[in-house]
């Protein structure tokens, strides 16, 4: 330990780098100490031995590769073309930029999750309702019940093959004349969906409701619909079928022709 | 070099060539490849490879000048780089490693010597007690005493405190004088 303070001592005092006082303590040491002297005689002819040597030159070599490699950089670099803002406002600029679009990604993001949540909570609620109308339109019991669950989907904005279906089993089967004059009302709403009108078509030579024929004759008529043309003509000479269904069924010919 | 490049600071090179100016680091070559050379070379004991390791070095600070932080000086950074060089070089080569200074490669590299073979004879020794020191304490005396650094610029590459550098120096140079006088002996 104390060699080392000795030793870092005198590299101060052959550096000159000692206060007055360092320096007259180590100079004092000097003149009574031949192990501090012999210390600092070493460490004198090393630090000189370090302080002499001259810069080595490096040969012309080194330019001259140099110098071509970096030319090869130059021209890679000019190929693979880094977008690097300059000045520093530029960068700014461009973070600044960056964040926006990053937080009105985000917003988009969230809007639209929260539209989707939206469009899933109604489409629980529409899915909740029909079948509760399905449950109703199926209760033999009620004819007030299946009235309104044909109330109900007549509310509908549309209708599903589901529904389509139901409605016209409704039409065909249901053994109450005002629950199958509602379902073909219901129906008509949706008459621009192609699988209600071919639904309504084929019903008009199962139904055998009088009311409901009349009705549904006076609708095809409505829509136009020329290809019940041949039916209404069966009808028109069908025995037994009402005199009132047969004067519609020709009124419709008539109409249609 | 451009006379404007003149009174452009180290700095202000650096940060031209970070933006992509790539031709600039030729001004950067001219201020430092001397002594990042003389550096190397009195690591490496070998001219042809020290040339090499300072193209590296160059190279290096074009492939990573994005690193470079505005408003960090210029110099330790270069040096901490050839710094790194030397390592990987040291680390690839450890099995070839000779341990020692090869005289015969470094003294083509010497200037001639007006004095006697004695001057020879005690560069030799030096070179021979500088190969014994471990890295580090080779780095910081070619640092400090052969390229003439002070300890703050050296604590500002060896990314230490400048107290830490001065023991570390003075233990290195006690060491060498131990080496010296050793081989000296023997």
């Amino acid at each position: 330990m104390e060699n080392e303070k000795w030793n870092s001592l005198l590299i101060d005092y052959i550096d000159g780098k000692l206060t007055e006082g360092d320096r007259l303590v180590v100079e004092t040491e000097l003149k009574v100490n031949s192990d501090v002297l012999k210390l600092y005689k070493q460490l004198t002819t090393v630090i000189r031995e370090l302080d002499n040597q001259a810069e080595i030159k490096p040969t012309a070599k080194l330019r001259t590769t140099f110098k071509n490699a970096l030319q090869q950089e130059i021209e890679s670099s000019k190929s693979n073309k880094q977008v690097f803002f300059q000045p520093m406002m530029l960068r700014i600029a461009a973070g600044v930029a960056l964040v926006m679009v990053g937080v009105s990604i985000g917003y988009w993001i969230n809007k639209n999750n929260i539209r989707h949540q939206e469009i899933v909570r109604l489409r629980q609620e529409m899915d909740s309702t029909k079948y509760a109308m399905m449950a109703m339109l199926t209760n033999q019991q009620s004819a007030s019940q299946r009235m309104l669950a044909v109330t109900v989907a007549y509310q509908m904005p549309s209708a599903d093959d589901e529904i389509v279906n139901a409605l016209v089993k409704t039409m065909n089967e249901d053994s109450n004349t005002n629950v199958r004059l509602a379902a073909l009302e219901a129906l008509s709403k949706f008459l621009h969906q192609a699988h209600v009108r071919a639904a309504l078509i084929q019903s008009l030579a199962k139904q055998k409701d009088p009311v409901v024929q009349i009705s549904l004759i006076q609708l095809l008529v409505k829509m136009k619909e020329k290809s019940v043309v041949k039916e209404l003509e069966r009808m028109t000479k069908e025995k037994g079928l009402l005199p009132a269904v047969k004067d519609e069924a020709h009124a419709g010919i008539l109409k249609l022709s | 070099m451009k006379i404007a490049d003149v009174f452009l600071t180290d700095e202000q090179v650096m940060e031209a060539v970070k933006g992509g100016n790539l031709q600039q680091v030729s001004v950067l070559f001219d201020r430092y490849h001397l002594r990042i050379f003389n550096f190397l070379v009195r690591l490496t004991a070998d001219r042809p490879v020290a040339e090499d390791l300072t193209q590296n070095v160059f190279l290096r600070l074009i492939k990573y000048r994005s690193s470079y932080r505005e408003g960090n000086k210029f110099m330790p950074w270069i040096y901490q780089m050839a710094r790194n060089v030397f390592s990987d070089h040291y680390q690839s080569n450890k099995n070839k490693w000779k341990g020692f200074t090869d005289l015969q490669k470094i003294e083509d590299s010497m200037p001639e010597s007006d004095e006697s073979g004695l001057q020879d004879e005690r560069e030799e020794l030096l070179h021979r007690s500088m190969a014994r020191l471990d890295q580090e304490q080779q780095e910081l005396l070619v640092l400090t005493r052969f390229q003439h650094m002070k300890y703050e610029e050296v604590a500002l590459i060896m990314n230490t405190s400048v107290a830490n550098i001065k023991v570390k120096v003075h233990r290195a140079i006690g060491k060498l004088r131990e080496h010296y006088f050793e081989l000296e002996k023997g």
